[in-house]
């Protein structure tokens, strides 16, 4: 039998086990290329803080910037035609344009469809919560694989499908799905554009999946005329006399998620000239707060957007608190149930981010009616009084 | 599991039948082994995948999906669930505990807040130092919550001579980690939590090439020493105090088990996610199969047993309902729960 005599050798038997795996860590982030020649024009978006894109002799360069660190890129990619071409060291490099795609995250296939790349899709996730119609007409006739959760999709059957590239939502740490994906030798194309905080500044990240695709014109004049209605809106809505009031999000589970005031949400309330509490608060996420502190602090707000419920029958079940707020006493509670599927997709969490204009619009018409009479709600909807099962 | 002074362990069955029955569990181990690897949501026929393996299947991605995800998976199946389960007779025989598996030391739990801090702190001023260890920063953390916790607990193994004692402590630390992770979950943002969430649902495909030699070194350590140990274990059978007149020296043996089962369960939590069941029912397992609760059966019994069901478990949760892979840390205890209650009722006793 093995009789360890001292407890301090049992001790550090632990401790080197300990450390011999902290040596065998391995900086394996991405590499960034270093280019030598200058760039013959560069893409500096307008409102994006996410990418960059420059144009060299037979390629261009796609930077990510990473937004948890500024001293290096989150990643960058070389896009070339020809073969031939010599490119720099490093980076992913990637021949365009690209003819399939596996898309993880909801939000690329609005940017994919209004550049006429839709058909390059061949693998999406969490099928049954999508709305875009096209593609769900591809998943019925399995033209495009159901590849599971969007957090760890089906390694094997991403494989199989053998995508030029797949769009996966980057997060701030590397995942297990990714490293596989990398280590077979798929390129990945993060998706970073929710980490920015303006309307305009994600719906430009079309200029930069365009780039993939020899779009970048195209892209150009799509996303001109995207800023041109957000900002002809915006201009329409700045003379109103008395700005109304906001509170947004819902209760989950004890806690009221609140938009911070560097947040998208924040951006697109003050673009749409509504008083938001929170508008100096320095989060760009979200804030998490107590029903009571939503009741003192939001109970005066005039209107209510984001919602989960469907009616006001269906609120009062849920929590008679709710029945407090002047935004549900004054029957102005939104949620954003306009465009659903019956087994949850919501064109909210896919075409609104290529349509910032129409998610200004909607809220524009929600609180300020007068201005856009004409206009239908294109992503929300006003609470109905009774619930659904109740009007049969 | 059979009370301490039953003297099962000194009955010596027929070597033979023993024998028989190794034989046996080694042949279910390798059509296990076999069937994992020919099973998966990729249309590969079995004999793409015997090409894959043994030379070229003639498609690049068949070849990848079987040498480079399918075949480590299978590998990190044999080790966890070997590991898992030798952690859990080691722990059940310490504490003489039937109910003691390999988390009752707070070790998974410790693991668990080691990648909860990670996940939360990656996107804070922590992040480049958390990008620096690229993709071993979810094991280091994984580890260093689970070493934490295991220090924790053998500084006071070295100062209490009762094991309910440290029993219960082991239990009082896991869930103070358990709660730790609850409030950093509540303030994490959406995104962060999910990544959290999935990493407990376990995952056996994680394990890349690159990360088996160190997992595979962590392990093999602890099942060697364990090996070594099987004398003192059977003594422990009949309570400390028979152990120590026997000679044995308690403490020293009781800072040896636990060092040995918080690494094997802290190194496979990191790597896999937290994966129940396993370790709790396997030891009972082994010991109805052979009838014995002398170690020396039992030990490898373990190994081989819990290997085949974690194997079985994972062929299991390749069945494509809906694309997905069903969550390995569910199905563990989904499928191999009424496997045991069907041997229970058969045999009428554990």
């Amino acid at each position: 039998m093995l009789l360890i005599k001292n407890k301090r050798l049992l001790l550090s038997i632990a401790c080197t086990l300990f450390f011999v795996t902290w040596g065998c860590q391995r900086g394996q982030h991405r590499e960034s290329g270093h280019d030598v020649e200058k760039p013959l024009s560069s893409v500096v978006p307008r409102y994006a803080k996410g990418f960059q894109i420059d144009h060299f002799n037979g390629y261009r360069k796609v930077t990510l910037h990473n937004p948890w660190n500024n001293n290096e890129p989150y990643a960058v990619y070389y896009l070339y035609r020809n073969d031939s071409t010599s490119l720099p060291a490093g980076g992913i490099k990637l021949k365009t344009p690209l003819t399939s795609l596996t898309v993880n995250t909801f939000s690329y296939f609005s940017f994919l469809s209004l550049l006429g790349e839709e058909d390059v899709i061949t693998g999406v996730t969490d099928g049954f919560r999508i709305y875009h119609p096209g593609i769900l007409h591809k998943l019925e006739t399995e033209e495009v694989a159901d590849l599971g959760d969007p957090f760890h999709p089906n390694i094997e059957m991403t494989l199989a499908l053998k995508p030029e590239a797949i769009i996966s939502s980057a997060y701030a740490q590397r995942d297990n799905y990714s490293e596989r994906l990398i280590q077979a030798g798929f390129p990945i194309i993060y998706s970073l554009e929710w980490m920015e905080n303006s309307p305009l500044a994600r719906a430009e990240w079309i200029r930069m999946i365009a780039a993939f695709f020899d779009k970048e014109t195209q892209a150009d004049s799509i996303f001109a005329g995207i800023e041109q209605r957000y900002l002809q809106l915006q201009e329409k809505v700045k003379d109103v006399s008395s700005p109304r009031s906001v509170l947004s999000g819902d209760n989950f589970q004890g806690t009221w998620y609140v938009p911070g005031g560097k947040s998208f949400n924040a951006t697109l309330f003050r673009d749409a000239q509504l008083d938001y509490r929170y508008k100096n608060n320095r989060e760009r996420g979200s804030v998490g707060l107590d029903i009571e502190s939503v009741l003192t602090q939001f109970g005066k707000a005039d209107y209510w957007f984001g919602c989960e419920a469907d009616s006001y029958a269906e609120l009062a079940e849920k929590d008679a608190k709710y029945l407090l707020l002047q935004a549900v006493k004054k029957r102005q509670v939104f949620n954003n149930h306009n465009r659903v599927t019956p087994s949850g997709g919501n064109d909210y969490f896919e075409s609104a981010i290529a349509n910032p204009d129409l998610l200004l619009s909607d809220l524009v018409k929600a609180a300020y009616p007068e201005l856009l009479p004409h206009y239908a709600f294109t992503y929300i909807k006003p609470l109905e009084e009774k619930a659904a099962r109740e009007k049969k | 599991m059979h009370s301490p002074t039953s003297n099962h362990w000194k009955k010596k069955l027929p070597v033979k039948k023993n024998r028989r029955l190794f034989l046996l569990l080694f042949a279910l181990l390798v059509a296990a082994f076999i069937g994992d690897l020919f099973t998966g949501n990729a249309p590969i026929s079995p004999g793409e995948a015997w090409a894959a393996l043994f030379g070229n299947s003639g498609d690049a991605i068949i070849d990848e999906i079987i040498r480079n995800y399918r075949l480590p998976k299978a590998i990190t199946a044999v080790i966890a669930g070997s590991a898992l389960s030798l952690s859990g007779l080691l722990m059940q025989t310490l504490f003489r505990n039937p109910l003691a598996g390999p988390d009752v030391l707070g070790v998974s739990a410790g693991a668990g807040l080691g990648v909860a801090l990670l996940t939360l702190l990656s996107s804070t001023a922590a992040y480049p130092f958390i990008a620096a260890m690229g993709n071993m920063a979810q094991i280091t953390a994984a580890i260093a919550g689970a070493a934490a916790v295991m220090v924790l607990i053998l500084a006071v193994s070295a100062r209490i001579k009762d094991s309910v004692t440290i029993l219960v402590l082991g239990m009082i630390f896991g869930y103070v980690a358990s709660a730790l992770v609850t409030i950093l979950q509540s303030f994490a943002d959406p995104d962060s939590l999910k990544v959290f969430v999935t990493w407990t649902f376990g995952s056996l495909g994680g394990v890349t090439w690159d990360k088996m030699p160190l997992l595979l070194s962590l392990v093999v350590t602890g099942i060697v020493l364990a090996s070594f140990m099987q004398k003192s274990l059977n003594s422990l059978l009949l309570g400390e105090n028979y152990a120590m007149s026997t000679g044995q020296h308690i403490k020293q043996i009781r800072l040896f088990i636990i060092t040995i089962s918080a690494i094997i369960t802290g190194a496979v939590t990191a790597f896999t996610g937290p994966i129940a069941f396993v370790g709790v029912v396997i030891p009972h397992f082994a010991r109805t199969f052979f009838v014995t609760v002398n170690h020396k059966t039992i030990l490898q019994a373990t190994l081989l047993l819990g290997s085949i069901l974690m194997l079985t478990c994972d062929i299991v949760s390749q069945i494509p309902l809906t694309g997905r892979t069903l969550p390995i840390n569910a199905v563990t205890a989904v499928f191999g729960a009424p496997m045991i209650v069907w041997i229970v009722l058969k045999r009428k006793k554990l």
